[in-house]
């Protein structure tokens, strides 16, 4: 290979009907890189990964996967990589060993390379112990080990894998992105997700997406920089203060907070402890923590916490994102939402991190709620019918 | 092996790893049997030992049986549980894919066609012997199934790849090559020029001449063409996931 680039994508675009899906996306993967493709759901992650393992055609652009086009050698494309698309969608009728001797036979592989391979994918995978049952016994997590697997058995120079570690348990997600980390030294993988502690995790470079544009491109670091905010959190004890001055009331604090010379905007987080939690906000390159310092000790307050964030990625992530958010739940619904979601980052990383994901989730939630509340109506409907009937005949 | 082979091996063998295969090839022999020996007066009462109701009530059982059941599943469940983009996504063109599919699901439909079998064998060869049996119409009416068989599986395909649904592939299949076998009555009726267009296109008026001894190239070349034009239409539909 001439050429270290191993994905190279540019000016993807397709559209769907009258939706664009895609629109002009440029990025290239180098050889050994892992990285992390970002974005909320229905931002074009799996149609950019569809494109490149040729399953669909964009409309407009060309993508490369090493060195072959997608549109002109479409088998070779394949043949080097491996991929796993979204939820692991296998043939539940088969067993475990059968489906990965299935892929192994059609990628050529003779029988003692498969049975050198399957070695090696079986102890990666952790299917030792499922090899010989059906998939469709099979739970989400296990189905995606052997998705996996199939993507691993001709051991690929570039792994596309389309949100690997959804329906797996903490333990095995850690697992995975342990492999994944350690496999990535010598493979080019591109993963999506939109669980960003994963990408913090196992990839040295991100890209976000959204609404079929790319919208940020480059190391974690300079993503995370890329809105230039660092967040403090500050909590003051509600009940007592230092040397005889009085207990400050939230208004109090507030106003004290805000006067603050660098202070971009305070609001108020909520907390279990008897205690004011406020969140400033503060430019990139300025530091507020002597400041507040010098406010606490003048005004006699008790500091209970003060500490700085550089910005999360995931607070990156909502700030790049969350425009096209705002258009897809409709403008006045907009500001609701945003209290929610800020809510929801408030307290710990991690918590901030579910809660991204879990706003999708909610999301399938009210929908299901909704259809629920449809087959209870007919079910109402189908109860007041036998009533009326058994009225009649009474 | 070519990974066309691969994936009709695979196909073929999915059919006998579910309950499916056998519940169809089970009770269509049951009903097949039924049709056989009691149906229309039944196999008695003609006076006759012949085996040409077998090609009769066969393609039928086919139609509106067996080749909707048996193709359903093939495009249309994968294209629903996802499978299509693993499938498609490994080192296979979209032309393995159609023809492993069509050759697994053929695979099985003659299984049963050739285990019918078993009907002139039994009455004609042991353990009854009703009298020597006339080789001739019986293998070319053999002949005329198979050809039968791979164009219907053909159809049965097409349809699967134009849909999500299971269900929905089942009864237009049902009901196209339900159609395409009831023509060849209407043809009979209709007479006239209407007549010998219906009976140009109708599998039933097509096999007629197999089972009487006949193989007329014309009826050979009908249903080959049958089949090539479904494959190319379903290789098509498989190919526009890619645009649409």
């Amino acid at each position: 290979m001439a050429t270290d680039v191993m994905i190279q994508a540019s000016g993807l675009s397709k559209r769907f009907g009258v939706v664009r899906a895609l629109d002009k996306v440029n990025f290239e993967v180098k050889r050994g890189e892992v990285v992390g493709f970002l974005g909320p759901n229905g931002a074009g992650k799996s149609t950019t990964m569809r494109i490149l393992t040729c399953f669909i055609s964009p409309t407009n652009g060309s993508a490369k996967v090493n060195g072959n086009d997608v549109f002109d050698s479409p088998l070779e494309v394949r043949r080097s990589l491996g991929y796993l698309p979204q939820r692991a969608p296998l043939y539940t009728d088969m067993t475990v060993w059968d489906y990965l001797k299935f892929a192994a036979e059609i990628r050529g592989l003779d029988d003692a390379t498969f049975k050198k391979r399957l070695k090696k994918v079986v102890e990666v995978c952790g299917l030792a112990q499922s090899l010989g049952k059906d998939i469709s016994t099979l739970s989400h997590g296990y189905r995606q080990r052997v998705g996996l697997g199939q993507a691993l058995i001709h051991d690929p120079p570039i792994l596309i894998l389309d949100e690997p570690t959804s329906d797996l348990d903490p333990n095995e997600k850690a697992e995975v992105l342990r492999y994944i980390k350690e496999i990535g030294k010598d493979r080019t993988i591109l993963l999506s997700t939109h669980n960003l502690a994963e990408v913090e995790e196992s990839c040295a470079r991100a890209i976000i997406v959204s609404k079929g544009r790319v919208v940020a491109d480059g190391p974690l670091d300079e993503i995370r920089g890329k809105t230039g905010r660092v967040r403090y959190v500050v909590s003051i004890d509600e009940t007592r203060a230092e040397a005889g001055n009085k207990a400050p009331g939230v208004k109090e604090v507030q106003d004290a907070l805000e006067r603050l010379s660098g202070v971009k905007s305070v609001r108020e987080l909520p907390t279990d402890e008897k205690a004011h939690k406020f969140e400033l906000i503060g430019a990139q390159d300025s530091d507020l923590r002597a400041e507040i310092f010098r406010l606490m000790v003048a005004k006699g307050w008790t500091l209970l916490e003060l500490r700085r964030d550089a910005q999360s990625l995931d607070a990156v992530f909502r700030d790049l994102t969350r425009g096209d958010e705002k258009l897809d739940r409709g403008a006045g619904w907009a500001a609701e939402d945003e209290d929610e979601d800020d809510d929801e980052g408030e307290d710990e990383k991690a918590t901030a991190k579910s809660g991204s994901a879990s706003d999708e989730d909610d999301d399938e939630d009210e929908d299901d709620d909704e259809d629920e509340d449809d087959d209870e109506d007919e079910d109402d409907d189908e109860d007041a019918a036998d009533n009326a009937k058994s009225k009649g005949k009474g | 092996m070519s990974p066309m082979l691969i994936i009709a091996k695979r196909e073929f063998r999915a059919y006998f790893d579910s309950p499916l295969a056998y519940v169809v090839i089970c009770l269509s022999f049951l009903a097949l049997g039924l049709l056989y020996f009691m149906w229309g007066g039944g196999f008695w009462q003609i006076d006759r030992a012949t085996v040409s109701r077998l090609f009769e009530y066969t393609p039928m059982g086919l139609s509106f049986l067996i080749v909707p059941v048996v193709t359903m599943r093939l495009i249309a469940e994968e294209r629903r549980s996802g499978t299509l983009e693993m499938l498609i996504t490994l080192p296979v063109k979209d032309s393995d894919v159609v023809l492993g599919k069509y050759f697994g699901a053929l695979g099985l439909v003659l299984v049963f066609v050739l285990a019918t079998l078993a009907y002139p064998i039994a009455m004609f060869k042991w353990p009854w012997n009703l009298g020597p049996l006339d080789a001739g119409p019986v293998t070319s009416g053999y002949f005329g199934l198979i050809l039968f068989s791979a164009a219907s599986v053909a159809v049965g395909l097409l349809i699967s790849a134009l849909t999500e649904s299971q269900a929905v592939a089942f009864f237009i299949t049902f009901f196209v090559l339900g159609a395409l076998w009831l023509l060849g009555d209407l043809a009979t009726k209709a007479g006239g020029t209407a007549g010998v267009v219906l009976s140009y296109i109708s599998f039933q008026s097509r096999l007629n001449g197999f089972w009487r001894g006949l193989v007329d190239t014309r009826d050979v070349v009908f249903f080959l063409s049958v089949t090539g034009l479904a494959l190319v239409v379903a290789f098509r539909a498989l190919e526009r996931r890619k645009w649409a």
